[in-house]
This record gives C-alpha cells, sequence and structure tokens, in this order.
C-alpha cells in the first residue's frame, strides 16, 4: 500500500515539475498568489528569447523612485499572442501587473500592461492561470 | 430518387468520410508530412503510459523530483539544462509547445523545434550504426522508413544528462517511433523508448499534432538570457548591475 501510495505522490509530483518546466526556467521564484500593479516609466524595453523583460522607474508616495523587472515570457510566444517589439519605447508611461517575485526583491513576472496608447496587453505565459490577480 | 435515399446517403457519406481520409493518407506509400505543425488533442490515442523505471533508477528520480520540488516551494528552483539554453533533445524536442516543422526531402527528413532552433535529421532507408560508432549528442542519430504510410524512425545515441521528464536512461537507450496520420488532420507519433538497464519494459507514450496551415517559422536566438548557474546548483537571475 505504502509503496502505490508513493507511486501516486511520485507522479503527482512529475506532473507537477513538468508544468513547471514548460517554459525556459521554472516560474517557481514568483508569487503566485498575489499580483502587484506599477505605474511607471520604461527605462528599457528587452525584446529577446529566450524570455522579454521590461523595466520600469516607478514613483512611490514620497516621490523616491524604485527600479522593477519584469520578466516576460519567449518572443516567438508573445508575437502569437499579438505582441510587437514596438509597442513599447524608453520613455513610455505604461501600467504593468505583475507576480512578485517570493525573495522580495523588485523583480517580478508581467502578467498584463497597458501601455502608453491605453491598449491592454496580457502576456501569454504558459499555465499563467496558476498567477492570481488581487487588488 | 427517393428524398429519404438521398439524405441518408448524404449522412452514409459524412459519417465514413474521416475513415476515407485516413484511409486515402495510409494508402499513400509516402504521405506529405512537410509543413508546420503544433501540438494537438487527439482523444482516439492509445492512453500514453507512466514509465516503469527499474527500483534504484525509481529511487533516483524520487531524489531528483523531490529535490526540485522542495527547491520550487522555498522559491529557489534548480538549475536545468533549458534554463541554460540547451535546448530539450530528444525526445522532448518532439513535445513543443512551440510548433515544429517538417521537411521532407531526398533521403532524409528534418524536424525543426522553433524553441531553441533545434534540428534533428531522420537518414531515410539507412543502416543504424553502431553505438560505438556514434559520439552522443542531444538528437541522437536516426534511421528511417516507410512502411505503408508508416514513418518508422528508430533513434539511437541521446547523452546520459538529456533527460525527457527527469526519466534518467542509459547509452543503451533507443526511441522508436511510428509517425503516421491518425485521421485527416491529425498526425500522430507514436514514441516507445526502449532501455534495457534502466527500464523494467518499453516505455510508450503519444504526441499528436495538427497543421498551422499559414505560419512561417520564427527564429529562436537566446540571445537575452538573464538567469545562470549558481554555485549551490540554482536557477539565479543576473543582478542589475551585471546587465548595466
Amino acid at each position: 500500500m505504502n509503496v502505490l501510495k508513493d507511486k501516486i505522490i511520485w507522479v503527482l509530483l512529475s506532473l507537477c515539475i513538468a508544468n513547471a518546466t514548460l517554459a525556459h526556467h521554472s516560474f517557481a521564484v514568483y508569487d503566485s498568489s498575489r499580483s502587484v500593479t506599477l505605474k511607471g516609466v520604461v527605462t528599457k524595453w528587452q525584446w529577446t528569447n529566450p524570455h522579454a523583460y521590461l523595466e520600469l522607474d516607478v514613483q512611490d508616495a514620497t516621490g523616491a523612485a524604485h527600479h522593477y523587472v519584469l520578466e516576460g515570457t519567449s518572443i516567438n510566444i508573445m508575437i502569437r499572442g499579438g505582441w510587437r517589439s514596438n509597442m513599447i519605447k524608453v520613455g513610455d508611461q505604461v501600467t504593468a501587473v505583475a507576480a512578485p517575485t517570493l525573495s522580495g526583491d523588485q523583480t517580478g513576472l508581467l502578467l498584463e500592461a497597458t501601455l502608453a496608447n491605453g491598449q491592454k496587453v496580457e502576456m501569454p505565459i504558459p499555465a499563467g492561470y496558476i498567477f492570481k490577480r488581487t487588488p | 430518387m427517393n428524398p429519404l435515399k438521398i439524405i441518408t446517403c448524404i449522412l452514409c457519406l459524412l459519417l465514413f468520410m474521416p475513415f476515407f481520409a485516413v484511409a486515402q493518407h495510409a494508402g499513400l506509400a509516402i504521405p506529405d508530412i512537410t509543413g508546420v505543425w503544433e501540438r494537438a488533442k487527439d482523444p482516439t490515442a492509445p492512453a500514453s503510459q507512466q514509465a516503469q523505471l527499474k527500483a534504484e533508477y525509481f529511487k533516483e528520480k524520487q531524489r531528483l523530483v523531490q529535490a526540485q520540488s522542495e527547491a520550487n516551494a522555498n522559491g529557489m528552483p534548480l538549475a536545468t539544462r533549458l534554463m541554460q539554453c540547451q535546448g530539450d533533445g530528444m525526445p522532448g524536442m518532439m513535445g513543443g509547445p512551440f510548433p515544429m516543422e517538417i521537411i521532407q526531402s531526398k533521403g532524409q527528413i528534418t524536424i525543426i523545434q522553433e524553441a531553441y532552433t533545434q534540428v534533428r535529421r531522420i537518414y531515410l532507408d539507412k543502416a543504424q550504426k553502431a553505438l560505438d560508432d556514434i559520439e552522443p549528442s542531444f538528437f541522437g542519430h536516426a534511421v528511417g522508413r516507410w512502411d505503408k504510410g508508416v514513418l518508422l524512425v528508430e533513434t539511437i545515441g541521446i547523452k546520459p544528462e538529456v533527460m525527457y521528464q527527469n526519466m534518467p536512461h542509459s547509452e543503451q537507450m533507443r526511441i522508436k517511433e511510428r509517425i503516421y496520420f491518425a485521421t485527416h488532420e491529425i498526425l500522430r507519433d507514436e514514441i516507445t523508448i526502449e532501455d534495457p538497464v534502466v527500464l523494467e519494459k518499453p516505455w510508450t507514450f503519444t504526441m499528436s499534432y495538427k497543421r498551422m496551415p499559414d505560419y512561417q517559422m520564427l527564429e529562436y536566438i537566446c540571445e537575452g538570457n538573464r538567469y545562470f548557474v549558481d554555485e549551490k546548483g540554482q536557477q539565479r537571475m543576473l543582478s542589475n548591475d551585471a546587465i548595466k
């Protein structure tokens, strides 16, 4: 019975790992239970594989600037999802919804963005549904 | 003709059309599989099996899966070969989730997986080489032949560290594939892993694909990888200072 139980647990764990590795790397560094909304100015837009990166300077209530690095997915997946490299430029004001890093660093997984022209775009992350959007 | 008979004939035609289509493909000695494909649902595919590892390898895999699970729970995942942009190798590259292009040419079938620009060559109607004559690699040495519309492929010589779903394997692993049209639209790859050292019995699973008729393959160069492996073997992202 214990052997059977072990095998069932092992199979479930394998499936979890398989899901986690659909992407270039594990997204387990990100907190899937909540999201943060960041309104800031784009300082860097890295349109590359294996993943894209959006860097923002966000001002807090005191006027102090905080630099955030938000990771996207593969630009191939993004292109198939309707993204283009010219959608974002350095200096643009954007609002980003991201899953924060568990470590507390000012980094996160970009889930969606409202661009300078008001267009809202979702990040087509494989199995992205596991990342909760919270107020 | 009686209208009822006409309707009955049309219904019969519609009902049996998929079988005619499959028969049409199966009847071709060499079906046309050239094109771009993506993974597809295939409800009539044979159920994929769970691999049955021999006890010592089962424990080895359990340890790895447990370590990965604990590392993930701590928010510090273990590094992987994909994280280092090394690609899946065989048989993982057949699993997508990116598009895959198949090109049929004289004496060869070439399969290009968009992710990491992985390229696999299947040499047709050639004898398989001896293991000693093959340098282990990500995609191995593959030979194939058409048999009544089914492409039979055998691949050997996969590097031991190139693992599919964390599954260990020995140098003796042979990947046997049966690639054929399951329906007019579904291309099916029945993959059987034989490894007398590691597996209790051959392990069979299926991957199925549908065409992406208008899709043009994109390039995939791992030019902006911000991840690296730290001294503990964990996945780490480069700091902002390192990027600048």
